[in-house]
């Protein structure tokens, strides 16, 4: 097995992978606009204040739009083919990218339930995936 | 408003012969062009003061317009490397008629090349796949460059009723094109069985719902309206152009089934002064087969949601309303990355010029270029007319 491409973190980033790691899910909130915002930046998408601050997020969400790879991009990814890419919608309002567990491909459905499973593949990256909501864990 | 309508012309282009050509290099395909597209307008490189081009994948030149230039032999006092994916095409002419509009300029080259299929190593396939995603919110989770497009196509099919049939259809048709085009990459008929027979990439998208990867090259020569009078080919005027820049991420798009190019159409419309009724042939690039659906409702040739039953209806070929890639696209002709998308402008021009032979449109006068990349991240737009519509 080949290692798969992991994320360099950075100090935009830093809270957001420390946060996984410990299982939380954390979004920006602007103090200023209220905006909420994915990915993390040093500043407000939207009114460009530096005054964002971290909060959890529920992690729960529903399947935006989804695409099955069945051809993998790498090799790193060959032997998890077929595996599902997830348009996530968070129920704070943001979207965001991530692949879904336990879940045939035939299943899945735009608008489905979904809520965030935590994968941990390192001591300091945990990515987050998402799971259809009230699934039972099976791994 | 501002404007260059009218101002500035093509006045000629050339292609490199595509598909699988070993051997080349990026440069090589970039200097072939160029030559051809030169002799084409009956000019001597002497006369071209500007150069415009995109990176190379494969050729490590950072700075390509400098380095074709140097290739050819000339000296220019404008030059562009301009990347913004796959939008590249029609933003490097739109910026090159700017140029020679703004006086920085009198002539000049437009061109790209490049060798995708023969270069392309196993190296450079991770370097796509690191460079085109995100490294720490998507590169994570396996996005194929395909994955991001699949995505929107995937929701337009749950919004309106899209289905796989008429995705295949715009390959079918694509292919059909392509048999009546000289040197194309593909020369085999495909029926909508085969393109669902062919094997899933990336749902909904098979293998024959995506572009080739291809090499190849295509240049385009610039002039002032005024000079172009006095070449040899019938000028092809540039009418209007626009561009929209939406997001970066796909993540970050407000909507993944109506796009930047509603912006950046509209935008080329304006400058033009016409509607998108009166564009006679059209050249959308088609990474993707349910790209051109979304496109073909963005850039308002049917309405939003109907793009599927249009191309069902045969809308997009000889005798239907708006004929588009007559030269095959990117799904039949030719990819060879950012390219791609220029052999649509050269098709675009031939077709204004009455030279596109068994391809030809009859009685074409307006033209409409659009040219797309990142997943919807960038769209450019041109609008070209022969001189009755100036
Ligand atoms: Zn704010």
């Amino acid at each position: 097995m080949t290692a798969r491409p992991l994320p360099p973190i950075d100090d935009d980033t830093r809270a957001y992978w420390a946060g996984l790691a410990r299982g939380e899910l954390l979004l920006q909130h602007c103090r200023d606009c209220g905006h909420v915002q994915v990915y993390q930046r040093a500043l407000c998408g939207r009114c460009l204040g530096a005054r964002v601050e971290h909060r959890p997020a529920s992690g729960r969400g529903r399947v935006y739009s989804f695409s099955t790879v069945h051809r993998a991009p790498s090799a790193e990814f060959k032997e998890d083919v077929p595996y599902t890419v997830v348009l996530v919608e968070l129920v704070e309002g943001p979207r965001m990218i991530s692949t879904l567990v336990d879940a045939p491909p035939e299943t899945v459905r735009i608008g489905q339930a979904v809520e965030i499973v935590y994968d941990r593949v390192s001591p300091e990256i945990t990515l987050p995936r998402f799971r259809r909501a009230g699934a039972s864990m099976t791994s | 408003m501002r404007s260059y309508r009218g101002q500035v012309a093509i006045v000629g282009v050339g292609e490199t012969p595509v598909g699988k050509v070993p051997g080349r290099s990026a440069l090589w395909f970039n200097a072939e062009a160029t030559r051809l597209a030169l002799a084409d307008a009956g000019i001597d490189k002497s006369q071209v003061d500007g150069l415009v081009t995109a990176p190379s994948f494969v050729a490590p030149f950072a700075r390509m317009s400098v380095a074709v230039s140097e290739y050819l032999g000339i000296q220019p006092t404008f030059s562009n490397t301009l990347n913004v994916s796959g939008a590249t095409a029609a933003a490097s002419v739109s910026v090159a008629a700017a140029a020679i509009h703004a006086g920085l300029a009198d002539t000049v080259v437009v061109c790209c090349g490049d060798n995708m299929l023969s270069g392309l190593t196993r190296d450079l396939a991770v370097k796509a796949l690191v460079e085109s995603r995100d490294p720490q919110y998507e590169a994570p989770f396996g996005l194929l460059v395909a994955t991001t497009f699949a995505l929107t196509a995937q929701r337009h099919m749950a919004e309106y009723g899209t289905t796989p049939e008429q995705l295949a259809r715009v390959a079918v048709i694509t292919r059909e094109h392509a048999l009546r085009k000289p040197g194309a990459q593909m020369t085999a008929p495909i029926t909508v069985a085969d393109v669902l027979a062919s094997k899933l990439v990336t749902t909904p998208y098979h293998m024959l719902d995506c572009a080739l990867v291809s090499d190849g090259g295509a240049a385009l020569v610039l002039t002032t309206a005024e000079r172009a009078r006095d070449y040899r080919r019938a000028p092809v005027y540039l009418l209007g152009g626009g561009e929209s820049y939406t997001q970066e991420h796909i993540f970050c798009a407000e909507s993944i089934t109506t796009t930047g190019a509603a912006v950046s159409s509209r935008r080329a419309y304006a400058m033009a002064g016409v509607d998108p009724g009166a564009i006679d042939v059209a050249g959308i690039y088609d990474c993707f087969t349910g790209t051109v659906i979304m496109m073909l409702e963005d850039l308002g040739f049917c309405k939003k949601g109907e793009g599927g039953p249009f191309v069902e209806t045969g809308a997009i070929t000889y005798g239907g309303r708006i004929p588009i890639n007559t030269h095959g696209g990117m799904l039949s002709y030719a990819h060879p990355g950012l390219p791609g998308g220029f052999f649509h402008i050269v098709e675009m021009v031939r077709q204004l010029r009455g030279e596109a032979a068994e391809r030809q449109v009859a009685g074409a006068e307006l033209a409409l270029c659009h040219s797309l990349g990142g997943g919807f991240a960038t769209n450019a737009t041109i609008v070209l007319g022969t001189e009755a519509t100036l």
